[in-house]
């Protein structure tokens, strides 16, 4: 009970589980209707889901600023390639808490005459590229841990004596096979010993999915939108509720 | 800007920021009521005003068991006076948000038949409740520091040049009231932190004494007296100094 206090104090949590609320009534609303229900209960259920989507955005109403302040601290880092990365990843977050702000003030009748679509559309564009700049700092610090992977087996364990050794004979199927074998392996063995950077790379994986249909540029419908938003919010509760899980920097 | 991200991360931070625009608006609307050229401004700002509250409603959902917390810890308070009205005013904050919870299921749609002014009714009841443990609480901290005080050889030295001083001052009953008010003065400024859960607690008190029609003031007083118990919230949580213990 102690632990829901501490959790429940700190106004991201919040924000957390009430987007995992919003995408398993997304979910809800495309299995009710595919399913048949009554067009009363879908209504109540799509609007829950815009209830909760709107209040986000009022909790949301500071981000920018703690974006802009992250982005400050990733310019500092030691590694270029995660610094720029990052940095940008952060820029693009507060330009898309901007837009949603303005979204907000147009939805609740301050701004008047705002273009909702435009708008929404500009906040989805600026989400993409801080996902896609995340997805490229995971796919790097995977390739670093591969590497380094790759090393230690070769300096526990001399090299296979069966390898062909005329390179310029063309590589024939079996051992392409048997490479692309290891490099799995390598890859399972690093991703099962880095649990932080597993989830980051899921958590990221199902984000991307939500601005790519919104923006049609791969549209997949609503069941799997929800489904992947409600994955990526279950997996940010998780390293909200084990730190040791949140991928540092 | 470091300080002002620590404060919103907060969740009580953002909700206190919240329940003060909100406020701020109704006291707008009311000014502004009988203004024929701002009708425009009057709609954007009830619109403000219900979506904020909707919002807030959202966030409370948690806030039964953090009460239900608040009250097992201050059910092991030594001071009697002190554990009973705290306990009791936690107990009332948790049945107040569970009524709230019940509400915002209704508006939401996902509970129909239910009677939304009487658990509205209850909702204000049990808030009126805390609020009069809390103000109790206060009560008694403040005859607790003046009993102290009273009993302090050089207060009770300060207390008989300050009053000797005007000697114009009606003697019989008024030399007591006068010795009363400063004592209750120089208490309230040595612990500005009592002083300023006092003032917060009355302003808050009016909000439901109206709703229930205990005493009818207008929206005006209601908006006004919301928005200063929103801003000492804001700065006791700002200030952890100027937050009241337990």
């Amino acid at each position: 009970m102690d632990s829901w206090v501490r959790f429940n104090a700190q106004s991201q949590a919040k924000e957390r589980v009430i987007r995992a609320a919003q995408y398993a009534c997304t979910l809800l609303g495309y299995t009710l209707q595919k399913g048949g229900a009554a067009a009363e209960l879908r209504k109540t259920v799509s609007q829950l889901e815009a209830h909760m989507s709107l209040s986000r955005k009022l909790l949301r109403l500071g981000n920018s600023v703690e974006a802009l302040e992250a982005a400050k601290r990733a310019i500092h880092l030691s590694d270029s390639v995660l610094r720029l990365c990052l940095t940008i990843s952060h820029l693009n977050r507060a330009m898309y808490f901007a837009c949603d702000n303005v979204l907000w003030a147009g939805k609740t009748g301050l701004v008047s005459k705002l273009d909702q679509h435009k708008w929404s559309q500009r906040s989805f564009r600026y989400y993409l590229f801080a996902l896609i700049l995340n997805l490229t700092r995971d796919v790097y610090e995977l390739r670093l841990l591969i590497e380094c992977e790759e090393r230690s087996r070769a300096a526990r364990s001399p090299p296979s004596p069966t390898l062909p050794t005329d390179h310029s004979l063309s590589p024939s199927a079996p051992d392409v096979l048997a490479w692309l074998r290891r490099q799995l392996h390598l890859l399972v063995t690093v991703l099962y010993s880095n649990p932080p950077l597993l989830l980051d790379l899921l958590k990221n994986s199902c984000d991307v999915f939500i601005p790519l249909d919104r923006l049609g540029i791969y549209p997949t419908g609503q069941g799997f939108v929800g489904a992947c938003g409600l994955a990526s919010s279950v997996l940010s509760l998780l390293t909200m509720v084990h730190p040791w899980l949140k991928l540092k920097p | 800007m470091d300080a002002v991200v620590k404060f919103t991360s907060q969740s009580q931070g953002r909700d206190r920021i919240f329940r003060a625009t909100q406020y701020a608006c109704a006291l707008s609307i009311y000014l502004l009521r009988n203004n024929s050229e701002r009708k425009n401004l009057v709609a954007k700002l009830k619109s403000l005003e219900t979506n904020m509250s909707a919002g807030r409603k959202l966030f409370r959902l948690g806030n039964t068991v953090n009460s239900i917390e608040a009250a097992k810890r201050t059910m092991q308070l030594s001071d009697r006076v002190l554990c009973l009205c705290l306990t009791a005013a936690n107990m009332n904050r948790a049945l107040y948000f569970i009524c709230d919870n019940v509400l915002w299921a209704r508006s939401v749609g996902l509970i129909r038949d239910i009677d939304k002014e009487r658990w509205s009714l209850n909702s204000s009841r049990c808030y009126f409740l805390s609020l009069v443990m809390s103000l109790t609480r206060d009560v008694y901290v403040v005859l607790q520091l003046m009993t102290q005080r009273a009993r302090d050889k050089h207060f009770r030295q300060k207390m008989e040049l300050q009053l000797n001083e005007s000697p114009e001052v009606a003697e019989a009953v008024i030399p007591h009231l006068d010795a009363f008010l400063f004592l209750l003065l120089e208490s309230l400024k040595s612990h500005p932190a009592v002083a300023l859960d006092t003032l917060k607690n009355i302003c808050d008190l009016f909000i439901p004494l109206d709703r229930l029609g205990l005493y009818k003031s207008n929206a005006g007083v209601v908006g006004f007296c919301g928005l200063i118990s929103s801003v000492i919230g804001i700065v006791t949580l700002a200030q952890p100094k100027l937050r009241l213990k337990p």
